[in-house]
């Protein structure tokens, strides 16, 4: 299987944050949903994905090649969609196009207006009158109008409501029935990604945890709910972490088998979800 | 490279309205033609840099597939091609308004833009967005200020220096003038690429 994106030890310093040793794998043709925390690495991953920021250590590949000697060639074939709006605020859609599509060498007028129409974009309002739902419709009409191979998507979904939401992964669900594309999507809520994402890969405090499929993230997590006097030093090995209340224990385990054996039927193991996840990986991975 | 030059015919396209109007007012004030082709050559291309300081637009331009020393290029390339069309058209409203003017108004009025292009070009990729404004204007306050009694005071000390310009035929003057401020501009160019190529967005 190959890789769109590859990220090799990659190490970002900033004054009070950091990114380390990022080894990431984005797999040509998949949805990858990239999760975390809000300030846990996300965009500063994603920046140095785009150029708009160097690592201080490591390598960053696209289509394996490097930003060094390949960047418009890289650039060409990726189609981006940021949270907040980058267009030029006081310009129309298409005054924005205008901008935009001489920089692209395979821009497709055609398909820019099919997606217009489809999104039910106005062609001559300001974009600052646009709604925030509209403002990332218009940012997906102009990143898929190239015939993008890599759709890089920074919090898409932040700020929309509900049916926006659904609407959005629908269309992405549709842009994946051509086979060799591949989107990476960070978002901080999760239930998202439950619909449409392959692989999750998921970063904490600048730290990749892991980068799994989606079924395995949900075969190796578990969450346990039981009686407190069933733990004790040994028995809460098993748990990544363990949360406590008068009237039982919660806890997350990545080793359901052992679990299993410990405490057979005494206790409830139920599906953890991707929130779950995020919440008791919140502390990092150590076992109690 | 063309289009990133030509993005800033749309972006202030309703700006280019007020361009006439602009220089009319200068013509009209009887400024001198020095000074109304210096500010109608500063419009463009200083506008564009209202655009330019905002951080989103250098998230889009990096974003799309132009590499960073051609962002800057079309900065400065820009500049040279706007100046040469607003003066042509200021010649333009000179001529319908019967107003004369000559070559070396238009030849002053280029070299000191091109100089006063090459000096602060850098300042907008070196200064945080929020204070370049600030910056510029207080260096402009400032060199009016302290420049002027500067000038008067080399000029009064160092005879020597000043006997030998003035004493210089005037072609090679305009020669080595041009040359200098070629030479600036080149060198304004080279330090605003390498610092922007440092830049993180």
């Amino acid at each position: 299987m190959k890789n769109v994106i590859e990220l090799k030890s990659v190490t970002k310093n900033f004054k009070d944050f950091s990114v380390k040793n990022i080894d990431l794998q984005v797999k040509q043709g998949f949805i990858t949903g990239f999760i975390g925390a809000n300030g846990a690495g996300k965009s500063t991953t994603i920046k140095m994905m785009m150029n708009l920021l160097k690592p201080d250590a490591g390598e960053v590949k696209l289509f394996g090649l490097d930003y060094k000697m390949y960047e418009k060639a890289i650039k060409e074939r990726i189609g981006f969609v940021y949270d907040g709006n980058v267009f030029f605020e006081g310009l129309n859609l298409k005054d924005i196009k205008r901008i935009v599509a001489p920089a692209y060498n395979h821009w497709d007028d055609r398909l820019f207006y099919q997606y217009v129409e489809q999104f039910e974009l106005p062609l001559h309002k300001a974009i600052k009158t646009f709604s925030k739902g509209m403002q990332m419709k218009a940012s997906l009409a102009i990143a898929l109008s190239h015939h993008a191979k890599l759709l890089i998507m920074d919090e898409p979904t932040a700020g929309l409501d509900p049916i926006f939401r659904r609407e959005l992964l629908r269309i992405l669900q549709e842009l994946m029935m051509d086979g060799n594309r591949t989107i990476l999507f960070s978002t901080h809520i999760t239930t998202d990604l439950d619909r449409i994402a392959d692989y999750i890969a998921f970063i904490q405090k600048g730290e990749l945890v892991f980068n799994q499929s989606i079924h395995d993230v949900t075969e190796s997590y578990a969450l346990v709910k039981g009686e407190l006097n069933l733990l004790d030093r040994d028995t809460e090995r098993a748990f990544v972490h363990v949360h406590r209340a008068s009237t039982g224990f919660e806890a997350l385990t990545d080793n359901i088998k052992k679990v299993k054996n410990i405490f057979g039927n005494s206790v409830i193991i139920e599906q953890a979800s991707l929130e779950d996840i995020m919440y008791y990986l919140k502390g990092g991975i150590h076992h109690v | 490279m063309f289009n990133l030059i030509k993005r800033d015919v749309i972006l202030q396209k309703r700006l280019l309205l007020t361009f006439i109007p602009f220089i009319a007012f200068f013509i009209i004030m009887d400024s001198h033609p020095v000074l109304t082709f210096l500010v109608a050559s500063i419009f463009i291309p200083f506008n564009g840099f209202a655009y330019d300081k905002q951080a989103e637009t250098n998230i889009l331009l990096n974003s799309l597939p132009y590499t960073r020393k051609e962002i800057i290029a079309s900065r400065y390339l820009g500049a040279i091609i706007y100046m040469v069309l607003t003066i042509g058209v200021t010649s333009l409203a000179f001529l319908m308004m019967n107003i004369p003017f000559t070559l070396t108004d238009i030849a002053i009025s280029s070299g000191l833009f091109l100089l006063f292009a090459a000096l602060t070009f850098p300042l907008f990729y070196i200064f945080k967005s929020g204070h370049i404004t600030t910056v510029v204007l207080f260096s402009f306050i400032l060199l009016a200020g302290i420049g002027p009694p500067i000038v008067s005071f080399l000029a009064e000390n160092l005879t020597a220096i000043t006997d030998f310009i003035v004493n210089l035929p005037i072609q090679t003057l305009y020669a080595g003038a041009t040359l200098v401020i070629l030479a600036l501009y080149a060198i304004s160019w080279g330090i605003t690429t390498f610092i922007y190529q440092r830049k993180a967005f």
